[in-house]
């Protein structure tokens, strides 16, 4: 079975060269991964051929809530974006903090922590506040690629940041490991990751701009526009999201999706001017297509992964690993793993990963803890990148993907050292947990 | 016609071709109707949705079957397919329901608990629609469903599940699970309405013992075992001390942890009188480093990963090539339950249970879980039920 197996993955990774050798987008290079995976299993009725439509068809549903809160969050920031509040914040913030820089970025980092630790999306980061912020750190002198490495390192840091971590739910609820105790093991390396990111990243002003000519260049914002027409959308989107916090047995569950729709519906109210929300909604969407697309066809993979076998190979031969060696390929394993199947890699091999780890006497919340920092790394990594496009994208960086990725390597290599320490270290760090309960 | 829109139409109609073989699929899937042979014990049938009314006209409504004795006695809840991915829990269930004669007492059985979660599947895990269980008639099938409810009953989730009363902060997936939203509440989501009518039958009807039937993963530490709560460890402890020496497996007893809300032996046990029980059994299907996840693995149990992985030490049960047949594990639920049931009524001769009819270990070992399965057709009509 193990050769077989392996042949379907060898298929699979051929299959995927050749769709890229083609030229191909990578969710479709992706799918003819998938199909072809499929159909080579189904020579060995893993699965049935029969069922290897069906298989393709529930994978793609394996991410519809991340889907739709992509789609709905893109367009409430679109609104927002175009009745000019974004302009409106940008202009703000370099007026009052263009001079007090450290302040300036620590702000900026805080403005990007915040969506990602509440919803535990990174995404939701980005494409709420991905866009204002770009622009700030922009006229604060710091060159797109910057902007978009800082974008990518903290959002992918807000993700990990408590009180939501999906990672960790996902890893404690397929461990049987309660969800807490997580507010100090991963609110002090978030912190201090964060700020570490910012400064080696920010501090350096490159350009000439002062702060008069940065305010000259930058676009004009409707005559109307007022701070409470900007923030209104946010806070009642924030207010939504704390409410069900503050009383969850009374509020009514909205989900994220409609949480944002509600937001958005007030945005366009309170908008100095008129949107044409049906061509904006249609616009958003089209630019979205791609990302959407990734997920939905990330989803079709994982499940013919699974149906074949080569999900359960990948797993077997990372939890095999001897241990010296396991801690150093954590490295590697846990960022690719989630370049190719998001949040999934986090049941397919943190849970086996947890398990083991637990065995051995660590500490399996600061474990968790500790892979969860490497987890949003990934997010960079193609196939997927899901964050990596999104920062790109939201920071109008137009250059080489991979010049943006190699600019990440200071932070990447601290967040990595950390999040090793932290595993390998675990039992002594265990005092965080204690602390935080 | 360009070439290129010639190749979209192409793949729009293979598309919908393959929408609609699937939809099709999901759709049986879902509306297949398991037949539930009420057997010789059982007195009457009730729906869950008798204990909260919230429950009514949904999926999420069950059966719940009584069968009582004509002595009184005291009162045993099973619940299986808490986790419709843990079968071995739903064919134990009805190998009771179908067989048992209760001498004193009763014993109240709801087969399908989260039947929401067994009429869904679970994207990105590849599981069969179905599984067949020989018998000797011929075999009966069952859906193999879900972890969790599905959404098509009830969504959205929340970005973080809430519980409820302690405010513990959990995966906003585990709102679906009826192993996490215990002890539920009336006006809650609809998975927290089935755990309040399980909580309303065992505190209404002073039930002595709650067992909540499982299946877990060779790699997880909790596995192949009883957990249970400060005061049913004794019983859980004599159990598992009683089968090893008589039936000859090995069943451990693993505390409920007092931090980590929501499992239904943590709160069963603070929210009532009765005496909470979890059964796990081994279930290397749903293992993460196995190969394919067919139908085969399913029942029986065999993996040269998961072998690879028990020479490494890395497993938490004894596995060799035997794997771990659905048999087995069968066996050993049915042998525990009766087990946990005959400690209680040693000590409790008023409250005793005493159950009659149902295979241990070794029978459904020898026999097959089939052998205990009767043939539909030869079933008076007005005693099967639909679920």
């Amino acid at each position: 079975m193990e050769l077989q197996i392996g042949i379907i993955l060898a298929i699979m990774v051929v299959a995927y060269a050749v769709a890229k050798w083609k030229k191909l987008s990578v969710e479709l290079s992706m799918l003819v991964s998938a199909v072809v995976g499929g159909v080579a299993g189904a020579f060995i009725k893993t699965p049935p051929v029969n069922t290897l439509a069906r298989h393709l068809i529930e994978g793609s549903f394996t991410y519809l809530d991340v889907i739709l809160v992509f789609t709905t969050a893109t367009i409430f920031m679109a609104i927002v974006s175009e009745s000019g509040g974004v302009n409106y914040v940008v202009r703000a913030t370099i007026k009052y903090f263009y001079n007090l820089r450290i302040i300036a970025l620590i702000l900026l980092m805080f403005i990007i922590l915040i969506p990602g630790a509440l919803t535990g999306a990174g995404s939701v980061s980005l494409l709420v506040v991905g866009a204002p912020t770009a622009l700030a750190l922009g006229y604060l002198g710091i060159p797109k690629k910057k902007v978009a490495a800082i974008l990518f390192i903290v959002a992918g840091l807000s993700a990990a940041a408590p009180p939501v971590n999906i990672w960790a739910m996902i890893l404690c609820a397929g461990t049987a490991i309660p969800y807490v105790g997580f507010e100090l093991p991963l609110g002090i390396p978030v912190l201090l990751l964060g700020i570490f990111t910012m400064l080696t990243l920010g501090w350096k002003k490159e350009g000439t701009m002062d702060k008069q000519k940065a305010l000259e260049d930058m676009p004009e914002v409707p005559e109307k526009m007022t701070w409470w027409r900007v923030l209104l959308p946010f806070l009642v989107f924030f207010g939504l999201v704390i409410a069900y916090r503050i009383w969850p047995f009374d509020m009514p569950i909205l989900g994220l999706p409609l949480q944002f729709v509600i937001a958005a519906l007030v945005a366009l109210l309170v908008s100095p001017k008129k949107i044409n929300i049906l061509v904006l909604s249609r616009d958003t969407v089209k630019r979205l297509l791609p990302l959407l697309a990734t997920i939905a066809v990330v989803g079709s993979l994982q499940q013919i992964m699974t149906a074949t076998g080569v999900r359960g190979l990948l797993s077997f031969t990372v939890i095999s690993i001897p241990l010296l060696l396991l801690y150093i390929s954590l490295i590697f394993i846990i960022p690719i793993s989630e370049g190719v199947l998001t949040y999934g890699a986090a049941a397919i091999l943190g849970i086996p990963l947890i398990w083991y780890f637990d065995s051995i006497g660590l500490h399996a919340t600061v474990v968790i803890a500790g892979l969860t920092l490497l987890w949003p790394l990934g997010d960079g990594l193609p196939p997927t990148a899901l964050i990596g496009r999104l920062s790109v994208m939201v920071s109008d960086y137009k250059d080489s993907y991979w010049s943006f990725l190699k600019s990440t390597w200071l932070p990447w290599i601290v967040i990595t050292m950390v999040g090793i320490l932290m595993v390998i270290y675990s039992a002594k760090l265990s005092f965080l947990v204690r602390w935080s309960m | 016609m360009s070439r290129t829109w010639t190749i979209k139409i192409i793949l729009i109609i293979i598309f919908i071709a393959i929408m609609i073989q699937s939809g099709v699929q999901f759709y049986m899937h879902r509306h297949y109707q398991l037949e539930h042979l009420a057997g010789p014990g059982v007195t009457r049938v009730e729906k869950l949705s008798k204990y909260c009314k919230g429950l009514e006209g949904t999926m999420a409504d069950t059966h719940v079957f009584w069968l009582e004795g004509k002595e009184e006695g005291g009162k045993m809840l099973m619940i299986a397919n808490t986790h419709s991915n843990e079968p071995a829990a739903l064919l134990t269930a009805l190998i009771f329901l179908e067989n048992a004669v209760i001498e004193k007492g009763t014993l109240i059985i709801i087969p399908q608990f989260n039947n929401s979660g067994s009429r869904g599947t679970r994207p990105g895990d590849g599981y069969p629609l179905y599984f067949e269980i020989p018998t000797e008639w011929g075999s009966k099938k069952f859906r193999m469903g879900n972890r969790d409810a599905t959404p098509l009953e009830q969504w959205p989730d929340p970005d973080v599940y809430i519980h409820y009363p302690d405010k513990q902060l959990l995966s906003y997936l585990d709102i679906r699970n009826t192993n996490r939203t215990w002890p539920g509440r009336p006006n809650g989501a609809l998975m927290e309405k089935v755990t309040f009518a399980a909580m309303e039958i065992l505190r209404n009807e002073k039930v002595d013992l709650a067992l909540d039937v499982h299946g877990a993963e060779t790699m997880f530490p909790v596995t192949n075992c009883i957990v249970a709560p400060e005061r049913s460890v004794r019983i859980a402890t004599m159990a598992t001390l009683v089968v090893k020496a008589r039936e000859g497996f090995d069943n451990h007893v693993e505390p409920s942890p007092q931090g980590f809300r929501g499992l239904s032996h943590r709160e069963i046990a603070d929210f009532s009188d009765s005496l909470p029980f979890l059964l796990e059994a081994p279930i290397p299907f749903l293992d993460q480093p196995t190969g394919p996840k067919t139908e085969k693995l399913l029942l029986d149990g065999k993996d040269p990963f998961l072998l690879s992985l028990s020479k490494q030490q890395k497993l938490f049960v004894p596995y060799d090539e035997t794997g771990w047949p659905m048999e087995k594990r069968v066996g050993q639920h049915c042998s525990v339950i009766q087990e946990i049931a005959n400690q209680f009524s040693r000590k409790n001769a008023e409250r005793a249970i005493l159950i009659k009819n149902v295979p241990r270990y070794a029978d459904v070992v020898t026999n097959g879980v089939g052998f205990y399965f009767h043939d539909p057709a030869k079933w008076t009509k007005d005693k099967i039920y639909l679920n």
